[in-house]
Formats: structure tokens, sequence, C-alpha cells
């Protein structure tokens, strides 16, 4: 439970860090670390009902990319900016670690499995992502043109 | 429309690559502005090297004009700027020589100072570090002490404009040779953590994922650049912890 918290603050702080990199400025910069710190959050609380890490890696990103469009929408910025770093607690930097450690320690079937999970964590964060930005883009545009009859 | 005006659109364009645009946007964009300012057709093809457009005007002239793009990075405030400029283009179509101004205003997007930038490596690394499972005093101070370094490093990189692939070398090489010497000195027991923290700043992490996104959405040269790009990136970080594990004889 603590750990967790910890995280999620430690979380908080990254994301904010990789704000700075990449020349995000004034609100949109604590708006991208909150959702930062919200995807971790949620991966966190959808451990308790959910096993693989796939699956909530593919929910975290559906939820984050959701955000990402609608406060893009809200203070008028493109929706990269929120997703190029509300994502970034979830790259998998330890496990490219361990996999780099593994294939030097020559324990090679580790090192693939390591690797390949990776990619598999990868392929199901952006299908995630994919799917939302369709679906959030159809029903603002769907959302525009009701608007513009009325 | 006309070359003055198509000369400035391209130079929106091939800006918004180099900061880190998605391609699909830039392609979406550079049509609007050429509807709004009355072009019959046009024909846009974009990926992260280079862009061509081929408008036919009002008048039934065809233009055509490329761009190479060598630049590429992360700049959100730019992109920001880019786009209301892109809004206000399709809006009320200003002329050339008024986007022209806007386009030279925008390349003096202020940037954090370079300190600030080195600081949050250090940040970065620190936050990581304890994400990771890094919950010692001591791991976290060293985290963020090898994170400022290997900030100064990636910045003389940008300033002596050393290849991409090198420069992430030697950051990874700085990182992990550090972490290395201070478990040698007792300092603390595993540099697992702090290594960790330190390469979550380096891996091309959303470059990898904007590339599968890429070639899902159909993009698909841009996501076999952008992928090819990431995976040599993580073999040139490999490859600084590679050094490092032979230089030390072994892991630690």
């Amino acid at each position: 439970m603590m750990g967790g918290l910890v995280e999620v603050a430690a979380a908080f702080v990254g994301t904010l860090g990789f704000g700075f990199l990449f020349n995000i400025r004034g609100k949109k910069l604590l708006l991208a670390a909150l959702g930062g710190m919200m995807s971790w959050l949620l991966f966190l609380l959808l451990g308790f009902v959910i096993e693989q890490e796939a699956v909530r890696y593919f929910i975290v990103a559906i939820m984050s990319t959701v955000y990402a469009e609608v406060f893009a929408r809200v203070v008028k910025t493109p929706a990269t900016t929120f997703c190029m770093v509300s994502l970034i607690p979830l790259v998998p930097g330890s496990a490219l670690y361990y996999s780099m450690a593994y294939a030097l320690g020559g324990s090679f079937e580790e090192f693939a499995g390591k690797a390949l999970y990776t990619l598999e964590l990868t392929a199901a964060l952006s299908m995630g992502i994919v799917l939302a930005t369709a679906c959030v883009r159809y029903i603002f545009a769907f959302i525009a043109k009701r608007k513009g009859r009325n | 429309m006309t070359e003055r005006l198509l000369n400035c659109v391209m130079e929106i364009a091939k800006r918004m690559i180099e900061v880190g645009a998605e391609i699909h946007r830039v392609e979406d964009s550079v049509g609007r502005i050429c509807k709004a300012y009355g072009a019959k057709h046009a024909d846009i093809y974009a990926t992260i090297s280079n862009i061509v457009v081929s408008v036919e005007t009002a008048e039934g002239v065809v233009l055509t004009q490329s761009r190479r793009i060598k630049k590429s990075g992360t700049d959100i405030e730019s992109l920001d700027r880019l786009n209301s400029l892109v809004r206000r283009m399709t809006e009320r179509c200003p002329d050339a020589e008024e986007v022209r101004e806007e386009l030279e205003k925008i390349k003096k997007t202020p940037n954090y100072p370079a300190w600030v930038g080195i600081a949050f490596y250090g940040v970065i690394a620190g936050a990581f570090c304890v994400f990771f499972g890094g919950r010692t005093f001591a791991e976290i101070i060293i985290a963020l002490f090898i994170g400022v370094l290997v900030g100064i490093v990636a910045k003389l990189n940008e300033r002596f404009k050393v290849n991409k692939l090198l420069g992430r070398f030697l950051c990874s090489f700085t990182a992990c040779c550090l972490g290395f010497m201070f478990v040698k000195m007792r300092v603390i027991l595993t540099a697992d953590n702090v290594i960790i923290g330190n390469i979550m700043s380096l891996i091309p992490g959303v470059g990898l994922t904007n590339s599968l996104r890429d070639l899902f959405t159909g993009d698909s040269v841009t996501g076999a650049l952008r992928s090819i790009e990431a995976i040599l990136l993580a073999l040139a970080i490999a490859s600084g912890y590679i050094l490092t594990v032979y230089l030390f004889g072994g892991a630690v």
C-alpha cells in the first residue's frame, strides 16, 4: 500500500521532469504530470481485478488517451502534449535493463522472454492509444456536427 | 495559393515534424490550409525525413515543393504555437508576408535554460530510481547526482552535434560506469535501480510507442523508420552497459 503511494508520487515527479525536457509550459505542464500520475495509479488499482499486465497496459492506454484528447480541447493544445508524457511511467525501462543483464549473463532464454514481454507491453500500449484516439475523434466530430445543426 | 505561400506552408510542415508532431497531423494540417486558400486539389506525402506537397491552385496552376528534414526532437511549446498558426490560417487566410512574420516569431520560441534541463535529468533519474524500487537514501542521492552528469553529457552532445547513436551510447556509458563505481566504493549495495532510473531519460520508449502507433494507423514508412531508430537507440544504450561490464570485469 505504502509502496504504491510512493510509486505514484515518484511517477508524478518523473513525468514532471519529462515535461520540462519536452518544453511544456504553464498549466499544461501540471496537467501532463497529473496524467502521468493517474495512469500509474490506474495501473496499480487495476491490479486488484486483472492479473495480466498487458491487459492493464491496454486499458490504461485507453484511459490516458481519453484524458489527453479531452484536456487538449479544454486548454486548446495538440493532444500530443499529454500523450507524449502521460504514458512515460509505463515505459518498460527496467525490462530493457534486465534484458541487457540477462543477455550479458548468457541466459538467453530469460533474455528472449524478457525482450518479447517488453514488445508485448508496448504493442498493448500502442493499440490502446490507436483505438481510443479513433473513437474519441469520431465522438467529438459527431458532437461538433450536432452543435452545428442546432 | 501562390508559390510564396506554399513556401511558408512547407516551412510550417517542416518545423512541425522537427518538433515532434504526428505525421498524420502534419499531412492533415497542410491539406486543410491548401483547401482554405482555395486549392482545387492537394497531394501531401510526409515522413519523418521528407515532405512533398503538390497543389493545383484555383487558377489551375500546379505547384510542387519538397523539403528534407534532418532534425528531430520534442518541443511541445513550438508545436503548440505552430498549431495555432495553422488554425488561424484555415480560419482567416492571412497573406504570405504575415505568415512569414509569424513563423519567424515561432522560431524564437523560448525553451527552458540549459541548467534547468540538466537539473531535471537528475530529478527524472532520482524519481524513477524510487519508482523502480530504490528506497534507500544513498541510492536516490546517487541516482540524482549521476542524472545531473548524464544531463551535462547530453547537453555537450547537443552542443557539439554528436551523432545521435554515439551520444546515447556516451550517456549510457557515463550512467553505468558511475553506478558501478559507487558499488565498488561500497556506497550502495546494487547499481540496478540507480542505472534503471538513469536509463529512463535515455530509452526511446516514446519513440517505440509512436512507431507502433504509426504502423497501426497506416503511416507504415514512418512507423518502420521510427521503429528502426528506436531499436538502434536501445542497442546504443545496451552497448554502454556492455562496455562497462567488460571494463569492470563482470557485473557488480
